[in-house]
């Protein structure tokens, strides 16, 4: 039967009374009150993280406030202002004061990660010689060792920081080390593998396009682009070789995108095939690739297979005769613009008509003058140079 | 069972209610408490992933990419005169390569337009676009002739009496494929849109149809030139119990959820979308309430009936700062037009629940909302009435009934607790230990000032559905983020 506490406390000292009253309590009562311990106790915990995490980052900040100027005014000293680069001596004979480098501020593992990160970070900034007395900078104090050391890791973020700090820092990595990371289940590695792969790599930087399972992701895409077109003394090969013979989808649609960076027109005759190909998709990026290298061959298949088209390759057609702007399917773009019922179709007839260089005025007034409400707004639309899109 | 019948009948048809009623709240109250634990549970996993792979992102890369995917800002304005310049420049300064902003001016009474004729130059241009999700008439479309602002695009259009028709106008001119929804006064983060788009192009297997990210009060911080410099938690208690309350939802519910991909909903104040599937879904809906959430609920239902494997992703970054109501009138006419939408919404798409076609969202979203989200008010509410008339037959057991108020008060402020430790995770936000400590003691009031308050309001959101009573558009007395008093007419 439920007695209340204080009748436990007539009976018992105040600790048994507890425990007692405690046995007595219904089921969920008690859980109840172990809940009420937890609940505290954990509000407890998270009260002290937040404390010892502030607590942490602010001593962080105040030592990154310390650390970092005086690794900067170390840079500027002995790196950015050193005399031997201004009397062009070679970079392995200019002797560095690594003594300056090996202070005790910079010995602790924060310390020396600080001086990698600044070292990076400048190593961006600089390219030439002061690029390379940074990187040989990097090696006498064996800094490489702490990043090729992050590399063995079991951790992937670890193996990522490495990567990261040897990629920047040009260090050669061996193939067998990096190749089958670039096919790693984990995201982060594998794109990071990828982009160290793309810049050390010094024979045959696309190797792993060769190899490459898992898809390019958009955001893969992105980095390897940047790395690709920012990477000095790389051998761009030609992409049609992957256009026509892999397999993997995403690296035909990056390979297409590339080709119309560097504007290989040897490449279009391969882009042409891809006409054929089932994928819609691939199809599209396709024309709009070969509208961009403005391949003239192309216009017309590109006509002969609209009909058959779904309606984004049909817009990246009439895009691609914009583009290729050689005036010999006029006829053919004012139909579209006159006649289809889709309003994107007729708005993108109009923007390549009117962008066609062959097209006389005459043929936009007589549009105007004739053509409906609707499409007089579409060209006026197309017409004006503040609008875009 | 014999005995079982015995006792029944003992008890008579209102004590078998009574009885029936206690069973059933100990259950509802269990399952919602485990729920929590588990939103923690999952919301810490999200984050640390989140950070874990935020280390190595170089967002920079996006910028000089001509692959990175356009985005349409679409902004609705009603009467903004007082800071509309503000904010569209707010608004141009985004850091992101493919981008335009569309604000559309919803039939404002004040003179926002001739302000931003005046200061962007702008002028009337013939511009097609095809009507692909109903609006109120768009009256003329303007664009700048200054190069500088050539991302602005302007609508004035006849007012739609709501956000949702302003919205629809908006994504119905909109050019690129991927349109962020905000309000014209909220401020965002500079890289507010590197970072919304980054889980869409980084998803292998799945179309992400959304991302959110987390929304704070812009009440007390430090604004310069339309950018926060300082945040603060805020000074009043009832925007501050809103702080709190925006803390425990995004960092550890909606976090919580996007872990097992079932965001219920995507916030009208930022969030970016799939241009073609909200348009294909039928955009914003003018009569609702809660557009935002019914846009989610329709885009959701959208994808399952056409198949399409497609996800909603949070991010638990803070990118928007939004000036919370501070007065209780204003945040009454808030939270009853939410429990007003939710009502509506669950209405609406009742069929959705338990239903084997719609997978997660019928299986988990949709219970979820309509137990602990829909009827949780009530429930509430009525604990509290059968709790009084016990109290006054003199049946409570005291210390029980003390116990278990002990510990369901406990247990929601370590759940709130909880989620100010994530969100330091994520950023130690506010400069000061101070002001966090302020925020954290701020869950020892809500659980008994702001949560009683907010069931009441809910409450007469429901009875409003019910009744049919008409809603009309408030006129909220805003502060302003220049310190000046700002009267501004918003959905609240």
């Amino acid at each position: 039967m439920w007695q209340d506490f204080n009748s436990y406390l007539l009976e018992y000292p105040s600790l048994d009374a507890a425990i007692y009253y405690f046995i007595n309590l219904p089921l969920v009562i008690q859980i109840a009150c172990v809940f009420i311990v937890i609940a505290f106790l954990a509000t407890l915990f998270a009260y002290g993280s937040i404390l010892v995490r502030r607590f942490k980052g602010g001593r962080r900040d105040r030592r990154m406030s310390v650390i970092i100027p005086r690794i900067d005014t170390l840079l500027t000293e002995h790196i950015i202002l050193n005399e031997g680069l201004s009397e062009n001596i070679p970079i392995d004979q200019i002797q560095l004061p690594l003594e300056e480098f090996r202070i005790p501020l910079l010995r602790s593992r924060f310390g020396k990660q600080m001086l990698i990160d600044r070292i990076v970070s400048y190593k961006k900034s600089f390219t030439g010689s002061i690029g390379a007395l940074l990187r040989q900078l990097y090696l006498e104090l064996e800094l490489d060792k702490v990043s090729f050391k992050k590399m063995k890791s079991p951790k992937w973020n670890r193996k990522v920081q490495g990567m990261i700090e040897l990629t920047d820092m040009d260090m050669s990595i061996s193939d067998v080390n990096i190749l089958p990371l670039t096919n790693s289940k984990n995201r982060e590695l594998r794109a990071e593998a990828r982009n160290a792969y793309i810049k050390l790599s010094k024979n045959e930087p696309f190797k792993f396009f060769d190899i490459v399972t898992e898809p390019l992701l958009m955001w893969d895409q992105i980095e390897l682009f940047k790395t690709i077109t920012t990477t000095e003394e790389i051998s761009i090969p030609n992409f049609a070789r992957w256009v026509t013979y892999s397999s993997n989808k995403s690296i035909v649609s990056f390979c297409l995108k590339l080709i119309v960076h560097y504007n290989q027109q040897d490449a279009a005759p391969a882009v042409m095939r891809l006409l054929e190909n089932k994928d819609h998709v691939l199809r599209a990026n396709a024309i709009n690739c070969l509208g961009k290298l403005r391949y003239e061959e192309a216009e017309d298949k590109l006509v002969s297979i609209y009909s058959n088209q779904p309606l984004n390759c049909q817009i990246e057609i009439l895009k691609a005769l914009g583009r290729i702007d050689t005036g010999g399917h006029v006829l053919f773009l004012r139909q579209e613009f006159l006649h289809s019922s889709d309003f994107d179709i007729r708005k993108n007839a109009a923007k390549s008509l009117i962008k066609t260089t062959g097209v006389s005025q005459d043929l936009i007034r007589e549009l105007i003058d004739t053509g409906t409400a609707e499409n007089k707004l579409i060209l006026k639309h197309c017409m004006n140079p503040l609008i875009k899109f | 069972m014999d005995q079982f019948n015995y006792a029944a009948e003992q008890l008579g048809f209102w004590g078998n209610l009574a009885r029936f009623y206690q069973s059933g709240v100990f259950v509802y109250g269990t399952t919602l408490l485990i729920l929590y634990a588990l939103l923690a549970l999952l919301s810490f996993l999200a984050i640390r992933a989140y950070m874990r792979k935020n280390d190595f992102v170089h967002y920079e890369n996006m910028l000089g990419s001509p692959l990175t995917p356009g985005i349409s800002v679409l902004a609705p304005a009603y009467n903004e005169g007082l800071s509309i310049i503000q904010n569209v420049r707010s608004l141009l300064t985004l850091n992101y390569p493919r981008f335009e902003i569309v604000l559309i001016n919803d039939g404002s009474t004040d003179n926002s337009l001739g302000q931003m004729i005046a200061e962007f130059e702008l002028v009337l241009v013939d511009y097609a676009y095809t009507v692909k999700i109903r609006s109120q008439r768009i009256r003329g479309v303007y664009k700048s002739r200054n190069p500088a602002y050539s991302r602005l695009l302007v609508i004035d259009k006849v007012n739609g009496k709501s956000k949702a028709d302003a919205t629809n106008a908006g994504i119905n001119v909109a050019s690129y494929d991927y349109f962020v929804c905000t309000d014209v006064d909220c401020i965002l983060d500079k890289d507010t849109l590197l970072k919304l788009i980054k889980p869409v192009i980084e998803e292998p297997k799945k179309r992400v149809i959304a991302t959110g990210a987390t929304l704070r009060a812009a009440n007390s911080c430090d604004i310069e030139e339309g950018v926060v410099t300082r945040m603060r938690p805020p000074k009043s208690l009832l925007p501050r119990f809103q702080e709190v309350e925006y803390i425990r939802a995004f960092i550890l519910g909606k976090m919580g959820w996007s872990y097992l991909n079932c965001v219920p909903n995507v916030s009208g104040g930022l969030g970016l979308f799939d241009k073609e599937i909200a348009i294909k879904a039928g955009g914003y809906d003018a009569q609702s309430f809660g557009e935002d959430m019914e846009l989610m609920t329709r885009m959701c239902r959208f994808a399952y009936d056409n198949h399409v494997a497609y996800a909603i992703r949070y991010i638990p970054e803070t990118l928007c700062w939004t000036e919370v109501p501070s007065t209780v009138k204003i945040f009454m006419r808030q939270r009853t037009r939410w429990a007003r939408g939710l009502a509506q919404l669950m209405f609406a798409h009742r069929g959705m629940m338990f239903n084997p076609r719609y997978g997660k969202f019928g299986w988990i979203v949709m219970p979820y909302n309509f137990f602990f989200e829909l009827i949780a008010p009530l429930v509430e509410l009525t604990g509290i009435i059968y709790y009084l008339v016990q109290i006054c037959r003199g049946t409570i057991n005291t210390d029980y009934a003390l116990i278990l108020l002990c510990f369901v008060y406990l247990y929601s402020v370590m759940i709130t607790t909880i989620s100010i430790l994530w969100d330091q995770m994520v950023l130690r936000s506010y400069k000061t230990t101070k002001e966090v400590m302020l925020l954290c003691l701020t869950p020892f009031l809500e659980f008994l000032l702001y949560h009683p308050i907010n069931v009441l309001f809910s409450i007469r959101g429901y009875y409003y559905f019910l009744t049919g009573k008409k809603h009309s558009w408030g006129n909220m007395q805003r502060r302003g983020f220049g310190n000046k008093p700002v009267a501004k007419n918003v959905a609240v």
